[in-house]
């Protein structure tokens, strides 16, 4: 089978996974008890029904429920309603954010926010990528000296540092050397936003949060993958045949250490938007994991379902590209 | 194999690790050799200790309160005799013979009874880790947390494992159209962040009434979905051991199918189950943790999470409030990581670096 056959094998492998997700996060909505309105009215103190009914009908009204037959249509039939909506791009309207009585479309909403997230992550995860291997390099080559069991001990240390507490430690940190806490405000996301020097100031500590957060986690891997090669017979040969160290490292052991690194970086992704969507709340980085956490302490169902849709999709994508990476990195995978 | 005596006698030549390795496995069963690998490993050892110290605290805490309230229950302790309002006993205290009637040593405030004037006060002999911004001890705070957090761990570690043992041993023995189900299900539930996928059901079921309050909904939900990864690890296991010949044999005797995986195949399996569970607790704190600090957990429960929710804000400048508890779920996290990593490598010395 050629490449191209595996690679669209593969992404059409994405769609009942994907089915089965948004039939579970559709499922679980509609099992659950509670009024979505009733959160939304929150501690309203009312003397009579009446203006309590008033208060009522009028978030119904703009969360846009009233208007439909949410309270009639069989769920089912709203499931194929939604996957057709998704099909077409449309996430619907959020029930929190509004706009002069109305929901924000979500798609709009993602749009805006998603590169908040995106320059976040995709920043931090290179850092650490790079760090990781120089640590992971660092500490095999010299294994047991003073600087491997140091950078052992820290890395165990930072392993075990719950990540929001890391980023509130840095937050405390920066508090006290800079008079600076780091927590986003306005002015640092005026448009445009990548000339505008405050952007930059405010994404220092969530990157370096986030960054040492995937570090720990990947730096140990990178230092047991590498061990495990190093102890190879081939790598015996190189050495013997008169290679330099650095060549040994580079050339033979590292690139063959790539493939398990790759694996496990692809299927901890979920744990790395985990991570962002802790980092984004304390730091009040207004990305799609602070989007996700307000949506859910208001009830937004469809933001819900919509993130909840955006995440896995994320992830199952991630996947599908580590899969590929495998054939360019290792050529004896068969696909 | 070679003895201490043939080295002598100089038979044979080996080296002084490989020397050591049989000392350690003279005249011994498979887990007393575990147990002195664990005994030479410092970190493992360190690992142990933390764990043994706070599951004992937790104990501790569980009971003195436990006592606490059946006595005041049943009107024996009284708090203030002279405040009407005070019917509570307001702290637990130390009394040994020989001492003044009046004034027992006070060992922790009772960890729901706090006192106005004594708000936000820094860490001093009287309070060793400071008092709260509405009057309350950490240090029995921390103390009568430890209850809640380890056993929330504790319960939801050993729920997932159950139902992943046994789904996986179901799948992994009898493969077929069962494994392609569990498989198809555990892919749904693990292409979503635990994380994620925990805020948005406890967001959905907050409201449930059951005994236990939220958190026994937390853990509930934790254990149906977070019992994907024990039961891959277990159906792997069982797929190589059922090709076994002591499982052919077994089965020419006559055993049934439950007998060989509960007798046979799963016993066989049981090292890497011990180290899911005790590296397992550790994410499971830890998640529990991150759930009580963003707001997903239960505001009036007693818990290192919750505490650390109400007074992250007060971080910068009252510092204390929130360090304690966040220090501890940090050493309890380290603690079963150690231990995870140091059973790992005497249960299976071949994944030693």
């Amino acid at each position: 089978m050629s490449l191209k056959g595996f690679i669209i094998r593969r992404t059409i492998y994405i769609v009942p996974v994907m089915l089965g997700i948004t039939l579970m996060n559709f499922t679980l909505i509609n099992v659950s008890p509670g009024d979505p309105v009733i959160v939304r009215i929150g501690l309203l103190q009312c003397n009579s029904p009446e203006c309590y009914n008033n208060a009522y009908n009028r978030e119904a009204v703009e969360m846009g429920l009233l208007g439909q037959d949410y309270y009639t249509i069989p769920w089912f039939n709203r499931y194929v309603d939604f996957v057709n909506d998704l099909l077409h791009f449309n996430l619907g309207k959020s029930w929190y954010y509004t706009q002069a009585g109305e929901g924000i479309p979500i798609a709009q909403i993602i749009k805006e926010r998603a590169v908040y997230t995106v320059v976040l992550n995709v920043l931090s995860f290179f850092f650490s990528l790079l760090l990781a291997t120089a640590i992971g390099v660092v500490s095999a080559t010299r294994q047991n000296s003073f600087w491997d069991r140091s950078l052992t001990v820290a890395m165990l240390l930072g392993y075990s540092m719950p990540l929001f507490w890391l980023a509130k430690l840095l937050m405390l940190l920066s508090f006290q050397l800079f008079n600076f806490t780091g927590v986003a405000n306005k002015e640092a996301f005026k448009k445009p936003l990548f000339l505008n020097p405050n952007f930059y100031k405010y994404l220092i500590l969530p990157t370096l949060a986030l960054t040492l957060g995937g570090l720990v986690f990947m730096a140990r891997l990178v230092r047991s993958q590498l061990l495990e090669i190093l102890r190879q017979d081939y790598i015996t040969t190189a050495k013997a045949k008169g290679l330099d160290n650095r060549a040994v490292i580079y050339k033979h052991a590292f690139r063959n250490g790539l493939l398990p690194i790759v694996t496990i970086i692809g299927n901890s992704l979920p744990g790395l938007l985990a991570g962002s969507v802790m980092i984004e709340a304390v730091f009040g980085w207004p990305g799609l994991g602070t989007v996700f956490l307000e949506g859910a302490l208001f009830r937004d169902y469809p933001m819900m379902m919509a993130t909840n849709t955006i995440f896995p999709l994320l992830f199952l994508v991630a996947r599908l590209l580590t899969d590929i990476t495998y054939v360019f990195i290792d050529p004896r995978i068969k696909y | 194999m070679a003895t201490a005596e043939q080295e002598q006698t100089g038979e044979f030549l080996l080296d002084e690790k490989t020397l050591r390795e049989i000392e350690t496995m003279k005249g011994a069963g498979q887990w007393s050799i575990v147990w002195r690998r664990i005994k030479k490993d410092k970190m493992g050892m360190l690992g142990l200790y933390i764990v043994l110290f706070l599951i004992l605290m937790a104990f501790a805490s569980w009971i003195l309160l436990g006592f606490d309230n059946w006595l005041t229950e049943q009107g024996v302790l009284w708090g203030n005799p002279y405040n009407e309002y005070s019917r509570n006993n307001l702290f637990i205290e130390l009394w040994l013979p020989g001492m003044p009637k009046d004034s027992p040593i006070v060992l922790f405030q009772h960890p729901r009874h706090h006192f106005a004037e004594l708000a936000k006060l820094p860490p001093s002999f009287a309070h060793p880790f400071g008092t709260d911004g509405t009057g309350h001890d950490m240090l029995s705070r921390v103390f009568f947390g430890a209850t809640v957090s380890l056993a929330l761990g504790f319960i939801g570690q050993m729920t997932t494992v159950i139902i992943g043992t046994f789904l996986g041993s179901i799948a992994g023995f009898y493969g077929g159209v069962i494994d392609e189900i569990l498989q198809r299900v555990i892919e749904i539930l693990y292409s979503m962040p635990g994380f994620i996928l925990m805020i948005f059901i406890i967001v959905l079921f907050e409201d449930v009434n059951i005994p236990g309050g939220r958190y026994a909904v937390v853990v509930i939900f934790f254990s149906l979905i977070g019992w994907g990864g024990t039961a891959l690890i277990v159906r792997s296991n069982f797929f190589s051991l059922k090709q076994q010949d002591f499982v052919e044999a077994e089965r020419a005797l006559g055993a049934s199918d439950m007998r060989i995986i509960f007798k046979h195949i799963l016993p066989n399996s049981l090292a890497p189950l011990i180290i899911i569970v005790t590296l397992g607790i550790a994410n499971t704190i830890f998640l529990f943790a991150a759930l009580a600090f963003f707001g997903f957990g239960d505001p009036n429960a007693v818990s290192w999470g919750d505490d650390l929710n109400k007074w992250q804000n007060e971080l910068l400048y009252y510092p204390w409030m929130p360090m304690f508890p966040a220090l501890f779920i940090f050493f309890t996290v380290l603690g079963f990581n150690l231990l995870g990593d140091a059973l790992r490598d005497a249960l299976d010395p071949r994944l030693k670096d």
